[in-house]
């Protein structure tokens, strides 16, 4: 990378910090009931309304909602630094949400242990599925763009089969949820403690994720090789590494994260929904965005997907303020913030051997 | 990767690679490539089929009456063909290119809320007989092409000047059409009294005459303006200045700007160009078939599925004829099974996106070919 690349990766990094302090900023000053007093009329009201929107609820459900796509958007992160552009996340999406309200209704459907199990199996599952996708990438150089629609539409059509197969209908019955883990005292702290000791493991679960793909990634020999995979197979090859088998492994990782991602966001719901665009309705999509805006690192991509999170709960937020705006409009929010987000920030380091396939000279 | 204008290659790149590899097979291998897909995907359909309890076979004699199986089957098959086909062409410009425009469906979607409005808004102005109908059917035709090139261009502008990846922002795009447009329909322009989610129907003159076929939503003036409109497009790709800067900007991105082709300007026109030709997709289907505009989301995915259409054809317009046909013959059939038999129909949707997947993998069907001794001369 150039010294400019390092350069508009800091100020990118920089931005991005920025628009979280802000966001923190207004939280604390809203939760802790900074003195407001001496402020403003007018600005006592927004911050009303602000204290309103971001409840401790809203935060907590907005991280619930950011857990899948920032699973999908780490897998897909992995895969793209090593130079294989996944673009089937939503549809690996769609099969692991699948999976798993599938697997859960098979062992019963009766509690939290079988939604774990569901999640289990599911991610077994999608993670076959992704080996047959690998290898038509890797070994047989399938256009990756091209493959990973097949993938999606794939998803979108025999995954509402099966279900009309096995329910009689593309949604499934009421499924158990994983419930929320509740930390006896610490949950009574204010604001955090609805946030962090009452939650749900799964967004604990994605913390870890986040939080151990940034150190394997950036800290170790194997991230190394990742990187080097994507942007200069030539000498990782030199090196005696094989390409092709890093290639695999994030590949595989990439598809197995997306299937935990949809097996994450059914367990968040009361049940499997194939109607439409499915349950996913474009959280894959939103999750290759996020890795994107967070610059291919995995807590950039994590802050990305909150805010995903965050726009995607404001709108029921905002119904139950009473504040007049349609829903179905207000849906199509994380999309107009995908698109103004890839405007202004689509330059991203994008690994210059993206999209090749990679042939050893010997 | 440093300097930042090496970066919107690679997108192009990928198609330029796909197609090329696509060009450099011969006609025969390419037939054989796009058969062996279909015939897979269909045989693991049938094996799906199989094993969630029902005939294979009872389905694929669905799938062959269901296509052609009557004189009222057969129009709809041919109704289906014209919208795959022009949605086809649509996504072959843009493919041609090296531009991945995804966002087919939405430019369609928008095309026909602009069609079905300017016609409704403009009636009242014009006079009833059949020439006032022809100059509504004008003024669609326009207006749906104006709309879907504005929707296709808003992402072309953004991927040339913004660098903007163009295959998500098109999806995103997709996603808005169908939300702004779903919320058009149920709100302002919901038809008054009406129980559906639907426009005011169009005027009574407005519409194809159904000649050969006694089919009202199906008109054989529809497939000669479909294969008009084909013959259009395969002369402006070949024939003309801007033409052949998209084609060749498609194949050799470096060599096209050398010679002086605006790289920006280019992606711009092609992604307009694309648009246009999917808002004209959407007039034939608003004016031909559905006489009103309806909910978006229930409309069928042909923007999608005419990528599929785009593949199988190697991108090129003409190739689009008989693919489109396929599709067409294989969704006439997805409302045969949905009506006759117990198989749930999204099979048909997943048995489309097995063959994209094959598709995108020619060197499978190729190793295949050469294991069994066939051609194998590639090398």
């Amino acid at each position: 990378m150039s010294v400019s690349g390092y350069a508009r990766r800091g100020v990118q990094l920089a931005g991005l910090a920025v628009v979280v302090v802000i966001v923190l900023a207004a939280v604390a000053t809203v939760a802790f009931g900074v003195p407001i007093s001496a402020l403003e009329r007018v600005v006592a009201d927004g911050l009303d309304t602000l204290r309103r929107i971001f409840t401790p609820g809203y935060v907590a459900r907005s991280m619930e909602l950011a857990a899948p796509i920032t699973l999908a958007a780490i897998g897909g992160l992995y895969a793209e630094k090593s130079g294989v552009f996944n673009i089937g996340l939503e549809g690996f999406m769609i099969f692991g949400a699948f999976f798993a309200a599938a697997a859960t209704y098979f062992v019963g459907a009766g509690g939290a242990v079988h939604a774990w199990i569901g999640i289990g199996v599911s991610v077994l599952l999608t993670t076959g599925l992704t080996v047959l996708f690998a290898v038509l990438l890797i070994r047989y150089k399938a256009d990756q763009i091209v493959a990973g629609l097949g993938v999606w539409f794939i998803g979108l059509g025999l995954v509402p089969f099966t279900a009309a197969i096995i329910w009689d209908s593309r949604n499934s019955p009421r499924m158990p949820g994983v419930g929320r883990v509740t930390v006896p005292g610490a949950s009574e702290i204010p604001y955090l403690g609805r946030i962090v000791f009452d939650q749900s493991p799964l967004v604990w679960l994605t913390v870890l994720v986040v939080i151990g793909s940034w150190v394997f990634l950036y800290r170790t020999r194997y991230g190394y090789w990742i990187q080097a995979a994507g942007d200069n197979p030539e000498a990782l090859d030199t090196a005696g590494i094989d390409v092709n088998r890093v290639r695999y492994a994030t590949v595989i990782f990439s598809g197995a994260l997306a299937g935990l991602g949809g097996a994450v966001l059914l367990a968040h719901s009361s049940s499997f929904v194939g109607t439409g665009q499915t349950m996913v309705d474009g959280r894959g999509w939103l999750g290759i965005v996020a890795y994107l805006f967070g610059n291919y690192n995995p807590i950039g991509a994590a802050a990305a997907a909150l805010l995903f999170g965050g726009v995607d709960m404001l709108q029921g937020q905002l119904q139950t303020l009473n504040i007049d705006a349609s829903p179905k409009l207000l849906g199509l929010l994380p999309y107009v913030v995908v698109i103004v987000v890839l405007t202004g920030w689509g330059k991203t380091q994008v690994p210059s051997s993206v999209g090749d396939p990679y042939e050893s000279e010997d | 990767m440093s300097s930042p204008s090496t970066d919107e290659d690679d997108a192009p790149s990928t198609v330029d690679r796909l197609a090329g590899r696509l060009l450099e097979a011969t006609v025969l291998e390419r037939l054989g490539i796009a058969l062996a897909s279909i015939a897979t995907a269909i045989f693991i359909g049938l094996l799906a089929v199989a094993l969630s309890g029902y005939s294979p076979l009872l389905f694929l004699n669905n799938l062959i009456v269901g296509s052609v199986g009557s004189e009222r089957i057969l129009a709809r098959t041919l109704r289906f063909s014209t919208f795959f086909i022009v949605t086809g062409v649509a996504v072959a410009i843009a493919f041609r290119a090296g531009v991945f425009n995804i966002g087919v469906q939405g430019q369609f979607i928008v095309g026909g809320i602009f069609c079905t409005m300017s016609i409704l808004w403009t009636a009242p102005l014009l006079p009833t007989g059949t020439v006032g109908g022809i100059g509504l059917m004008l003024v669609g035709t326009v207006a749906a092409a104006v709309g879907g090139g504005l929707y296709g261009a808003l992402p072309g502008v953004l991927k040339a000047y913004a660098d903007a990846n163009e295959i998500i922002t098109t999806i995103m795009l997709n996603f808005i059409a169908i939300g702004v447009v779903s919320w058009l329909v149920t709100n302002p322009f919901r038809a008054e009294g009406s129980t559906n989610v639907r426009t005011e129907s169009l005027p009574e003159n407005v519409g194809l005459p159904p000649i050969v076929f006694g089919d009202s939503g199906f008109s054989i003036v529809g497939v000669l303006l479909t294969l008009a409109l084909v013959a259009v497009v395969a002369i402006v790709m070949a024939q003309t200045r801007s033409g052949y800067d998209m084609v060749t900007s498609g194949y050799q991105a470096s060599a096209a700007v050398y010679s002086g082709v605006d790289a920006k300007r280019t992606i711009v026109t092609t992604m307009t160009f694309s648009g246009a030709v999917a808002g004209l997709a959407s007039a034939l289907y608003v004016i031909m078939f559905q006489g009103s505009f309806i909910e978006p989301a229930s409309i069928h995915t042909y923007g999608y599925d005419a990528i599929a259409v785009s593949l199988l054809a190697a991108n090129n317009p003409v190739g689009v004829i008989p693919a489109g046909l396929l599709f067409g013959g294989l969704n006439s059939s997805g409302s045969y099974v949905q009506t006759y038999s117990d198989v749930p129909v999204q099979l048909i949707d997943g048995i489309v996106g097995i063959v994209i997947v094959f598709v995108a993998a020619p060197e499978l069907f190729r190793m295949a070919a050469e294991r069994a001794g066939l051609g194998g001369d590639d090398e």
